[in-house]
């Protein structure tokens, strides 16, 4: 498993989104890392892509729509971080959608997405669970 | 090669390094370089531009490599493959562009180039004219080396 205690950010809400969120990479990671052959495994990666990148923008909503109600101060900045995730991942959809999806690239894929997601919560989400304690505790 | 470059690369790869694999790397003597290569089996090269040019060369051997990735995935990994040099190539994009915002502290306003992933061993295709420093860190889970090559 992917998901780590200390990525938790004291925010009971984004916390089981994220241990949600770290669960599906992880089963995404373990389908395209398993011996079985590739063609046989690839409507479950497509089926996987397709329901991440769906489940990244709502995440990514929701957090955001959060950081509004709490009129945290770094709003736009974890914004942009947002977004460029969003553009990072949407550049490998396309790439599937116009290339295929290759093995090669959905591996690539898979490293890139599980080091940019822990760095994400493990660094810059936490700045959220600090700026809400620094306030008095769970908003 | 101003002692801020080397600084503000170590506090990013420790930072970063602490984050990802929980491990924290000891910075071993620094050494001056004539060429931009490596022996070791998993190098990444990032281009930089801007007020400072140059290139720094991440260089890790295959333990390491595969000792990190298994710890940031849970899963074990027996080989250097896509999956793995894709992980390591953001790592080492990661720390890049954390350094760059610590130089940023030091009005140096700079970009790298997406980073490029040789796995064996690494030799630049255009020489140095001038040398390099080469700063080895040392971890439980084996000892890498960053060669930083940068001027104004």
């Amino acid at each position: 498993m992917m998901w780590k205690e200390k990525y938790k950010i004291g925010i009971d809400s984004i916390d089981r989104q994220h241990e949600e969120l770290f669960g599906h990479v992880s089963n995404f990671t373990q389908t395209i890392r398993n011996e079985e052959n590739w063609e046989a495994k690839l409507d479950k990666v497509k089926e996987t892509m397709a329901f991440m990148k769906d489940y990244v923008i709502t995440h990514f909503s929701e957090e955001e729509a959060y950081q509004e109600k709490i009129n945290y101060p770094y709003l736009e900045e974890h914004r942009e971080a947002h977004d460029k995730f969003k553009e990072a991942v949407n550049d490998y959809v396309k790439i599937f959608e116009e290339n295929g999806f290759t093995e090669d690239k959905i591996q690539e894929f898979g490293g890139k997405l599980m080091t940019w997601l822990i760095m994400h919560v493990g660094n810059m989400d936490q700045k959220i669970g600090e700026y809400v304690k620094s306030k008095g505790g769970q908003s | 090669m101003k002692s801020e470059y080397i600084n503000s690369f170590y506090k990013a790869t420790k930072d970063v390094l602490r984050l990802l694999v929980d491990i924290e790397p000891q910075r071993g003597d620094l050494k001056v370089v004539n060429c931009f290569a490596s022996n070791k089996d998993a190098n990444v090269e990032l281009g930089v531009k801007g007020d400072l040019k140059g290139k720094i060369l991440f260089s890790f051997p295959q333990n390491m490599t595969l000792e990190m990735v298994k710890i940031m995935s849970g899963m074990e990994m027996d080989k250097i493959d896509n999956f793995a040099s894709s992980a390591l190539g953001e790592i080492a994009n990661i720390i890049g562009g954390n350094a760059l915002t610590l130089l940023s502290e030091y009005n140096y306003t700079c970009d790298i180039d997406p980073p490029q992933i040789y796995i064996g061993n690494y030799e630049s295709a255009s020489a140095l004219n001038e040398k390099a420093l080469q700063m080895p860190l040392v971890t439980p889970i084996g000892e890498f080396d960053i060669t930083i090559f940068l001027k104004e």
